[in-house]
C-alpha cells in the first residue's frame, strides 16, 4: 500500500510517514508544492494525506489535478483550517474526508482505513485476527460460528482498536473517535473505561483471549502476535 | 425635548416677551400723545369761550360750564378726571376736564370744559388684539420654518444618526454618511466617517489576529501532541508515563481552548452565514442517542419531553449550541441525578439539578468565566451558545430555583 504524505511542516511530516510505515505503508512525503505536483504526475498512491497551505501553492489545486487525471487514489485533507467551507469545497472536489489539525494518528488512520475498505483497495471487508471474524460491511463480530453481540460504541470501539493494533490508544483520542471533540471531557473518561471493559469481557468470554492491555495512565493496547 | 422644540419654545418666549414690551410701550405712549391732544383741544376751547365772553357773546355749549367768580380769584388752569353718569348708556363714563379761571374785560371766570377719553377701552383692546395676533403669527412661522428647516437643513443629520444607530464596528459595509452644506454637519459628518471606519478597519485586524493565532497554533499543537503520542507508544516508567499524560492532558485542554476561540472569532466574522430548514427535534434526538452511554456512564437519565419544532438557522452552528447545552448539564449534574429536557413551540429548556453558581449570574456568558472547582473547562462554551443565539436574535435566559440550573431558549 502507497501513501504519499504532503505535508509542509518536517516534524509532522516525519511523525505521520513514521506512524503509517508502522502500519505497513510505503510512505513517501513531499513539504513543497512543486515536488507534490511532480510526484503525483509520475507515480500512482493509494492514499495522499494533503495538507492545504503548501509553500509554493494550494493543496486545492493538488486535488483538482488529481481528480483531472482521474487517479485512482483515496485522498484525506488535513488542514489547520477548521471551517466548514474549506471542508466542504474540499470534500465537493472529491476528497474522500477532511481532518482538522491537530489529530490523533490513530484517528487518521481510521480515517485512511475506512477510506481504503470504501473503495475495496486491497483491504477486505472482513478482518481475521485468529478466530475472530471482524465483517466491517455488516457490522458484525463471530467467533468461528458464534456471534459476538456488540453495542453499536462497542463494535466502533474494536474497529478502532483493531485498526490500531499494537499501539497504545489513550482514552482521549478513542473518546473524540466516538463521541467527538465536543464531548471530550475530562468527566467523560470513565465512560471509555466501562465500554472498553465491556469489551474486553465479551471478548474473553468468546475466545479465552484478552487482547486488549491497559497500559497504565496512557489508555490501551491490543495486543495481537 | 429635541433641539427644534428646544429653540421654537424660546422663539415663542422671545416673540410674547418682545410683543408684550412693545404693546406696553405702544400703550403709553398712545396715551401720552392723545392727552396731550385732548389738553390742546381743551385749552384751544377755554380760549375761543373766553374770547366770546369778551366780545360779550352769550355761550351755552354741551359739556361747558360757565361761572363768573370773585375777582380775588387769581387766574389758574388744571386737568382732572371725573366720572359722569350717563342715563342713555346707564352707565358712569371716564371724562377729562380744564378748569380754568381767567379774567377778561367782562370780569373773572370759571370755565369747565369737558370732553371724554373717546373709545379709550377700544384703543387698548384694539393693541391688545394686534399684539395677540402678530405673536400667533410669528409661533406659526416659526413652526413652519422650524418644519422646513428639519426638512430641508437637518435631513442629513437624521439620516447620518440613523445610520450610526444602525451601525456595527463587526460589520463587512462600511458606514455611507450624507454630506451637508451646514458647516457644523459636515464636520461631524467626516469625523464620524473616520471614527467608522477606523473602528471597522481596528475590529476586523483583531479579528483576523484571533482567528489567525489559532490557526497557527494548531500545527504546532499537532506535533506535539504527535510526539507525546509517539513517547507513550515506548516501554515507559511509571513516572515518565505520569509526566507524559499530564503533558498530554494539557495539550488536551490547549486543543479545546484553541478550538473555542477559533469559533467565536469565526462567529464575529460571521463565518456562518448559510442557514436552512433545521427539524430541532429530530437533531436534538440525535445528539441524546449519541449521548446515551456518556449519560448512562454518568447514572444520569434524560427526562425528555420533545414536541416537533423546526426553525430556519445553520445547521452546524444549531448543533454546536445544543451540544455545547446538553455537555455543560452533563457536566455539572451529580451521578444519580436527572437532566430534563424540554422543547415545543418557540421555547427548548434545560434543566439540571446542582449547587448554586459560586460566582456571580451576570458572568455566566462572559468568555473565560468558570467555576473555581472546574479548572479543565475552556470558560467558553456557554459565550459561544450566547453568540450564535445573538447571531439568531433568539432569546437565551439562565435561571437558578429550587436547586435547579435552567437554560431557556426563545426561538
Amino acid at each position: 500500500m502507497n501513501a504519499f504524505i504532503i505535508e509542509d511542516e518536517e516534524l509532522l511530516q516525519e511523525e505521520i510517514s513514521a506512524y503509517l510505515t508502522e502500519r505497513g505503508f510505503n510512505c513517501e512525503a513531499a513539504s513543497t508544492y512543486e515536488k507534490a505536483e511532480r510526484n503525483i504526475s509520475l507515480f500512482d498512491y493509494d492514499i495522499v494525506i494533503l495538507d492545504i497551505t503548501l509553500p509554493g501553492g494550494n493543496g486545492i489545486e493538488l486535488l483538482k489535478k488529481m481528480k483531472r487525471e482521474k487517479k485512482d487514489t483515496g485522498i484525506v485533507i488535513i488542514s489547520a483550517r477548521d471551517s466548514l467551507t474549506d471542508k466542504l469545497s474540499g470534500l465537493d472536489l472529491g476528497a474522500d474526508d477532511y481532518i482538522t489539525k491537530p489529530f490523533y494518528m490513530e484517528e487518521l488512520n481510521a480515517r485512511i482505513n475506512a477510506i481504503l475498505r470504501r473503495r475495496s483497495l486491497g483491504i477486505n471487508d472482513i478482518i481475521r485476527i485468529d478466530d475472530l471474524e471482524v465483517d466491517t460491511n455488516a457490522k458484525t463480530v463471530f467467533h468461528g460460528k458464534t456471534e459476538i453481540t456488540l453495542t453499536k460504541k462497542e463494535y466502533e470501539l474494536l474497529l478502532y482498536f483493531i485498526i490500531n493494533k499494537n499501539r497504545v490508544v489513550s482514552k482521549q483520542s478513542i473518546l473524540a473517535h466516538l463521541w467527538g471533540d465536543e464531548y471530550a471531557d475530562s468527566e467523560s473518561i470513565d465512560t471509555i473505561y466501562v465500554h472498553t471493559m465491556n469489551l474486553r469481557k465479551k471478548l474473553v468470554s468468546h475466545t479465552g483471549i484478552d487482547y486488549i492491555k491497559t497500559v497504565y495512565g496512557m489508555g490501551y493496547k491490543w495486543v495481537q502476535g | 425635548m429635541k433641539l427644534l422644540q428646544q429653540s421654537l419654545r424660546y422663539n415663542i418666549i422671545i416673540t410674547v416677551i418682545s410683543l408684550t414690551v412693545a404693546g406696553i410701550f405702544m400703550y403709553y405712549l398712545l396715551k401720552k400723545e392723545i392727552i396731550a391732544e385732548i389738553r390742546e383741544q381743551l385749552e384751544y376751547q377755554a380760549e375761543e369761550i373766553h374770547q366770546s365772553l369778551e366780545r360779550g357773546h352769550s355761550v351755552s355749549y354741551p359739556l361747558v360750564e360757565i361761572e363768573k367768580v370773585d375777582n380775588s380769584i387769581g387766574a389758574y388752569s388744571i386737568f382732572r378726571d371725573t366720572l359722569i353718569y350717563d342715563p342713555l348708556q346707564d352707565k358712569s363714563e371716564d371724562y377729562y376736564y380744564l378748569l380754568s379761571v381767567k379774567k377778561n374785560n367782562a370780569g373773572n371766570y370759571r370755565i369747565r370744559v369737558m370732553t371724554t377719553y373717546i373709545g379709550w377701552n377700544e384703543y387698548s383692546s384694539t393693541i391688545f388684539t394686534m399684539l395677540f395676533f402678530t405673536a400667533l403669527l410669528l409661533t406659526l412661522l416659526n413652526v413652519m420654518a422650524s418644519y422646513f428647516f428639519n426638512k430641508k437643513i437637518w435631513s442629513p443629520f437624521f439620516y447620518n444618526l440613523d445610520k450610526l444607530k444602525k451601525f456595527s464596528v463587526s460589520s463587512e459595509e462600511p458606514i455611507s454618511l450624507q454630506s451637508s452644506k451646514v458647516i457644523e454637519f459636515k464636520e461631524l459628518q467626516e469625523s464620524l466617517q473616520d471614527l467608522a471606519d477606523r473602528s471597522q478597519k481596528e475590529y476586523k485586524a483583531l479579528r483576523e489576529f484571533t482567528e489567525n493565532a489559532s490557526h497557527e497554533m494548531q500545527t504546532p499543537l499537532g506535533i506535539i501532541q504527535s510526539k507525546l503520542d509517539r513517547m507513550s507508544q515506548a516501554e515507559l516508567n511509571e513516572e515518565i508515563a505520569g509526566h507524559i499524560v499530564q503533558a498530554k492532558s494539557g495539550v488536551e485542554r490547549l486543543k479545546k481552548l484553541n478550538k473555542s476561540l477559533l469559533l467565536l472569532a469565526k462567529l464575529d466574522n460571521n463565518a456562518y452565514p448559510d442557514k436552512t430548514e433545521i427539524s430541532l427535534d429530530t437533531l436534538l434526538k440525535r445528539q441524546l442517542e449519541l449521548l446515551e452511554e456518556l449519560l448512562a456512564g454518568n447514572e444520569t437519565a434524560a427526562i425528555v419531553n420533545i414536541a416537533p419544532v423546526h426553525i430556519h438557522a445553520n445547521l452546524f452552528l444549531t448543533e454546536v449550541m445544543l451540544s455545547n447545552l446538553l455537555s455543560n448539564a452533563i457536566r455539572y449534574t451529580a451521578p444519580g441525578n436527572n437532566i430534563n429536557i424540554f422543547l415545543s413551540g418557540n421555547k427548548f429548556r434545560i434543566t439540571n439539578p446542582g449547587a448554586p453558581l459560586d460566582f456571580p449570574e451576570d458572568f455566566l456568558f462572559q468568555r473565560f468565566r468558570k467555576s473555581p472547582q472546574n479548572i479543565q473547562a475552556t470558560g467558553l462554551g456557554l459565550s459561544i451558545v450566547y453568540r450564535i443565539c445573538q447571531l439568531n436574535n433568539w432569546k437565551v435566559a439562565y435561571e437558578y430555583r429550587e436547586g435547579h440550573h435552567s437554560f431557556s431558549i426563545i426561538f
